[in-house]
């Protein structure tokens, strides 16, 4: 039987090639780590639980995509239908930080009408002695976007857990006030089922005997 | 001790089943020596039987070998293996719009190269991986690099080695895979649009699902620009494959997809479809589409 949630939440992970999207999506959903990870292409798929208080639990879809400019005109299909986003650069790499503002235009561009709850995320906290991207001027820069700023590394598995999470509890609570509202034909937010249990396990057995496969 | 391994229940089938078992395979090796006899004689032809070697490499077990491979993958693109691209200069790392890319892309492409291979040659492989790359962007000024292409070329270099690659890579590129490389991906993306008439047309009421579903046909991108060489784990699936491709018009990957797409959507629908009358009903329907 598939696991119970309140809401289903979209998410999309954009930023440069190689700040480590992909690296950060596994850690957080395969809870693993690859020292070299293969280029992400278009976009990849991913999903995992989070329990944002005890028994209210949301289901993250998270959107992977490609950090080369050329599948852009690809990816920012996806903006629309995202409730949340990371927008990363690599604390090592001064680069992919000065993009963040082009990430970020590119996004709120193709968002319309809707709007996406976006956190900054410092990616590879764990490569310090390379860093040459100060917490400072990143924390300054994420509240000029109104945004909440992170540091992670997917390696040493240092605030993944709370880069989604304070994520999702973030947009829980826009939901919950109202602020962002369940709307046919988006995909951002969906409303959980509640399952009638003694139906539901009465269809888990028939299924059992009968699958085919 | 007077019942003896003679009577063991069921030997009879085992030594039934073990019979066809040998027979199969003594078939199957009889089909194989019989392709390996019928591409040499299509190959020693001249000028060689390029239509022979199609349908072989289309036919069960494509061209079996990567020896046979090297023979017949030129003949199949049309490429001259005597009049190869001279070796790179170091020039060609210097002046290249996309070597920052493809350097990074190629460096972290470890999955993609057989496991248990020495660190060095594979470091020496990555190196010619680039090159190849690199030299077919710069004879041929229009086409621009994509994340994925690195996949398709590593196919050619480890089947066929540098040189040669860089041949066949070269006509792929400016043929097979010209759409990809467009300075935008709007072409890719017209491709992908076939995706969901080709399903309509073998599998309407998988059509019907599948645009409810809001999938969309991004999840054939990867599989489309990289022949498949990305999510296929066992390389000697890939090649196999790249056979298929080699033999078929530039489209036929897009067709793959589609198959893929309908026997995976029909192995879920059946595994999650909780109406055994449904399934039967549907199962009938389907029944009459393969």
């Amino acid at each position: 039987m598939e696991a119970i949630w309140l809401y289903q939440f979209r998410l999309i992970v954009i930023g440069d090639s190689t700040v480590g999207k992909s690296c950060l999506i596994r850690r957080f959903t395969e809870g693993r780590f690859a020292q070299v990870s293969d280029p992400t292409v278009g976009v990849d798929f991913f999903s995992r639980l989070v329990e944002i208080e005890p028994g209210k639990r949301i289901k993250l879809q998270i959107w992977d995509t490609a950090g080369q400019e050329r599948f852009r005109s690809i990816t920012r299909a996806y903006y629309r239908n995202s409730v949340g986003g990371l927008l990363l650069f690599d604390i090592t790499n001064r680069r992919s930080f000065q993009n963040v503002h082009e990430w970020l235009e590119e996004a709120k561009a193709h968002v319309q009408p809707y709007q996406i709850v976006f956190v900054l995320v410092g990616h590879k906290c764990d490569l310090d002695t390379q860093r040459q991207v100060t917490r400072h001027e990143a924390e300054k820069l994420a509240t000029a976007y109104g945004m909440r700023y992170i540091e992670t590394s997917a390696r040493d598995a240092i605030n993944v857990e709370k880069a989604f999470t304070d994520l999702t509890r973030d947009i829980y609570e826009l939901v919950r006030k109202g602020e962002i509202n369940i709307q046919e034909g988006w995909e951002g937010v969906k409303s959980g089922f509640v399952p009638n249990v003694v139906h539901s396990s009465e269809e888990v057995i028939k299924s059992d005997r009968r699958c085919l496969c | 001790m007077s019942h003896t391994a003679k009577h063991t229940p069921g030997a009879d089938l085992w030594m039934y089943w073990g019979f066809r078992w040998t027979q199969y395979r003594n078939g199957s090796e009889f089909r194989r020596r019989r392709k390996l006899n019928d591409i040499q004689k299509a190959l020693s032809r001249d000028p060689p039987d390029v239509a022979m070697l199609r349908r072989m490499a289309i036919s069960e077990g494509g061209l079996l070998t990567d020896e046979i491979r090297c023979q017949v993958w030129p003949r199949l693109l049309n490429v001259n293996t005597e009049d190869l691209p001279p070796p790179p200069g170091p020039e060609l790392r210097v002046d290249n719009k996309d070597y920052q890319q493809v350097l990074l892309d190629v460096r972290r492409s470890l999955r993609r190269f057989p496991p248990g291979m020495p660190l060095k040659e594979r470091e020496d492989l990555q190196e010619q991986l680039i090159d190849i790359i690199l030299q077919v962007l710069d004879r041929n000024r229009q086409l621009h690099y994509y994340q994925g292409y690195h996949d398709i070329v590593v196919t050619f270099l480890l089947v066929v080695g540098g040189p040669l690659a860089t041949a066949l890579v070269d006509k792929l590129s400016t043929h097979h895979l010209r759409d990809f490389m467009d300075p935008t991906m709007d072409n890719t993306k017209h491709i992908l649009n076939y995706l969901m008439p080709i399903i309509e047309l073998v599998n309407p009421m998988l059509y019907d699902f599948m645009q409810r579903a809001e999938v969309g046909t991004i999840f054939a991108l990867s599989w489309l620009i990289t022949w498949f060489g990305h999510v296929l784990s066992d390389f000697r699936h890939v090649v196999r494959l790249y056979d298929f491709f080699l033999a078929c018009h530039p489209l036929m990957p897009i067709y793959f997809a589609a198959v893929v797409r309908i026997c995976s959507l029909i192995l879920y629908y059946l595994c999650n479809y909780k109406d055994i009358a449904a399934i039967q009903r549907h199962s009938g329907g389907w029944s009459g589409t393969f």
